[in-house]
């Protein structure tokens, strides 16, 4: 195994914050990450969303935007950080962005390429699968 | 003591919460050369304690762990080895 390949299909804050942060630290340690946003985890990325910041949130997730004189980075905002800083890599789900009917330029511009599952399938076969 | 460390860079990471502290510190390990004493000032005390393991795991030297609690933050001290 050499690196994750997380499958981000959440759109709750929570595991995107979670999911933000641990593709970022790995990433940043030279341990190879590819993310692939599909369904409800891709449309987390979606820029309207992110302006209003229309995420489902449970409690911590509740105090986290709540915190007050704390700088809590979005898990797009680490992600963009962590891809100047070593091997990870976005992918946007074809398929959900054909239902949604969208372009990538609909998403924040973390994203390096489209791809389907099988071209998820073939970046993910020397990695381990994590499914959110 | 550690009140002596003179970093030859510090990072200001203070009001970050996690993982801005540490990502702060990866970008700056990146760009200097080994050797580099760094000085990590952090309010969020899980970094205090994640920094230290990512230090030693990357394989670069922690120097100390300074708890300023007047000021609310820690200083993290580390050496720079490549």
């Amino acid at each position: 195994m050499t690196g994750y390949a997380i499958v981000l299909e959440s759109a709750r804050l929570e595991r995107l914050q979670a999911v933000g942060n641990i593709a970022a630290i790995a990433a940043a340690s030279e341990i190879p990450v590819d993310v692939f946003a599909t369904m409800g985890g891709l449309e987390a990325f979606d820029k309207e969303r992110i302006e209003t910041m229309d995420y489902e949130v449970g409690e911590v997730g509740q105090a986290m935007m709540e915190v007050e004189g704390m700088e809590m980075p979005m898990f797009y905002e680490s992600i963009a950080q962590a891809k100047e800083l070593g091997p990870l890599n976005v992918y946007a789900c074809e398929l959900s962005m054909d239902i949604m009917g969208k372009t990538l330029d609909d998403y924040h511009d973390v994203f390096d390429d489209v791809l389907g599952v099988s071209g998820f399938l073939t970046h993910a076969q020397d990695k381990q699968v994590i499914f959110v | 003591m550690s009140e002596t460390i003179q970093p030859d860079v510090t990072v200001d990471s203070r009001g970050a919460t996690c993982p801005g502290p540490l990502m702060d510190l990866i970008g700056k390990v990146k760009k200097v050369d080994a050797g580099t004493v760094i000085e990590l000032q952090t309010t969020d005390s899980s970094s205090s304690h994640d920094v230290p393991e990512w230090v030693n795991k990357a394989g670069h030297e922690m120097l100390d762990i300074v708890e300023h609690e007047d000021e609310g933050f820690w200083s993290v001290f580390i050496e720079t080895t490549k």
